[in-house]
């Protein structure tokens, strides 16, 4: 016997007809691209303490020409359950909510336009999350692109909507972590010891010293008769006789002989 | 006899020449110490600003011992050509003053190099640097010794431009990171003293913001400026000890 009965065939065909429309009204593209800090050029501020920087999705919505990119920015415990059916601009994704109780917010709006593909060789691509800093009270700007106040980690995606409908999204990105600035730790400005040329110098000065100290100790008590005898001399213009031997000197040892 | 005149004159004559090179050497570090007073890299409010003893006094010394070392070889050569002990212990006990008074230069300018460290200039400036409330006239010399730095070499920070995020600075309190990740003296400035790009500079774009540290240009001119006068100094020295006990020797034996 057959498993359906003529009473639920109806059923049995009006599911999978369901099932098929469930998508098509739900249909969110998921593009393959992944959101990513840019590599390329390498910036100096790609992570800074309230912002980072992210590539443009540069031919990734080609198919979606009438559609508004927003960025999505979340914390990253809240990227799961994110709902793309969210509207950007209201209280629920205003930035000014940021972090409590808002857990995810949208900003930097563009059309297909503003990301040209191919992107021109040479040209600087990215967008850089959290450099507004004109409208971080503003809450007629709930769009705004102001700087993070924590330091995350962050999951960011970009989200396509025509209208108010999400038609494409990218996969969330890896957790984006910003820079903390730490306290200066004073321990090290203490003197490291001593290089071996200061030693050096002191060493050798010291010594050198001492030997002269030294010197003139033994050049005041010592000095009248020590060197006397061969190395004795006199001033020049007080000499009238010189000392020399006399002839009767060296006669007497000769007569001895 | 004749041996030891020649002994007496060859005494004399090397005395004399020693103190000539000493009168010499003395002028040379006078002038020395005299370039090194004037400041010529603009580095003297930084140095003054580290609480570590002031390398400039070193230089100071090293000028009034130039100029009595030039003096005294002026005396020693007389004594020597006049044989006369008076003049001679007068020489010689000046000689060991000013020997001591130089030593001390040479020691101090080598001690003061040894604590120019990175991290001395780098809490100077994290904790110094457009300071809101200057405190007292040098933090604003601090600041304004800092800009004509990184200006003037085309550098950012000690280590780099990192030193403003990965610490906590004064200028962070007054200035926010999103608009001001570091100075704006950080960034290539066009004639008009403009950044090219600021929003370049703000990224981190290679080419619009200097990414070098700046204690190269710090560390240069402080090293030669201490080893001119700690190694300058200290050759000076061994040669006047070495006249010293020339003298020393030649004295005694002179007679009353």
């Amino acid at each position: 016997r057959p498993h359906s009965l003529p009473r639920h065939v109806g059923v049995h065909t009006m599911l999978p007809l369901l099932l098929l429309l469930l998508p098509a009204a739900h249909g969110i593209a998921q593009l393959g691209y992944r959101p990513a800090l840019t590599t390329e050029p390498l910036l100096g501020g790609v992570t800074t303490g309230s912002t980072f920087v992210v590539d443009q999705p540069r031919c990734v919505f080609n198919d979606y020409g009438n559609a508004v990119i927003w960025l999505v920015v979340a914390l990253d415990q809240a990227a799961s359950s994110f709902n793309n059916t969210e509207r950007p601009g209201s209280s629920e994704t205003a930035f000014q909510r940021f972090p409590d109780p808002v857990r995810a917010y949208m900003t930097l709006n563009a059309t297909l336009g503003s990301y040209p593909c191919p992107k021109p060789e040479g040209e600087i691509a990215v967008l850089r999350v959290g450099s507004e800093t004109s409208c971080t009270e503003d809450v007629t700007r709930p769009t705004c692109n102001g700087p993070l106040p924590v330091p995350g980690p962050y999951r960011v995606k970009f989200l396509a909507l025509e209208g108010s409908v999400p038609v494409a999204e990218t996969a969330w990105s890896v957790p984006i972590t910003l820079r903390t600035a730490k306290p200066f730790s004073s321990t090290s400005t203490a003197g490291s010891g001593h290089s071996a040329d200061m030693i050096a110098i002191t060493t050798i000065l010291s010594i050198l010293f001492a030997i002269l100290l030294a010197g003139l100790v033994a050049m005041l008590f010592w000095g009248s008769d020590s060197c006397g005898g061969s190395s004795t001399f006199s001033k020049p213009e007080s000499v009238t006789v010189r000392r020399y031997n006399t002839h009767h000197v060296y006669d007497q040892p000769a007569a001895r002989l | 006899m004749a041996k030891s005149d020649d002994c007496i004159h060859i005494l004399q004559g090397l005395l004399v020449f020693g103190n000539v090179v000493i009168g010499m050497c003395g002028i040379a570090l006078t002038a020395e110490c005299i370039y090194f007073v004037s400041n010529p890299h603009g580095l003297y409010p930084l140095l003054k600003a580290t609480e570590n003893g002031d390398i400039n006094a070193a230089a100071w010394i090293g000028i009034f011992v130039g100029l009595a070392l030039f003096a005294l070889s002026i005396l020693g050569i007389i004594g020597v050509i006049k044989a006369s002990r008076t003049l001679l212990l007068v020489y010689i006990i000046l000689m060991l003053i000013t020997f001591a008074f130089e030593m001390a230069s040479c020691i101090t300018a080598a001690t003061h190099r040894d604590s120019l460290t990175p991290e001395l200039f780098l809490k100077q400036m994290l904790d110094r640097y457009q300071k809101s409330e200057p405190a007292n006239n040098s933090d604003s010399e601090v600041t304004k010794a800092w800009d004509e730095l990184m200006l003037q070499n085309h550098c950012c920070g000690v280590t780099g431009p990192s030193d403003w995020q990965e610490y906590q600075s004064a200028f962070r309190l007054t200035h926010s990171d999103a608009d001001y990740p570091w100075p704006r003296t950080c960034c290539v400035l066009d004639t008009q003293g403009l950044p090219v790009s600021l929003d370049g500079c703000k990224l981190g774009v290679p080419g619009y913001y200097n990414s070098n540290g700046c204690y190269d240009a710090i560390s240069g001119p402080v090293n030669t400026h201490a080893w001119g006068v700690a190694w300058f100094g200290f050759a000076i020295l061994c040669w006047i000890f070495c006249v010293l006990l020339g003298t020393m020797f030649y004295w005694s034996g002179i007679e009353y």
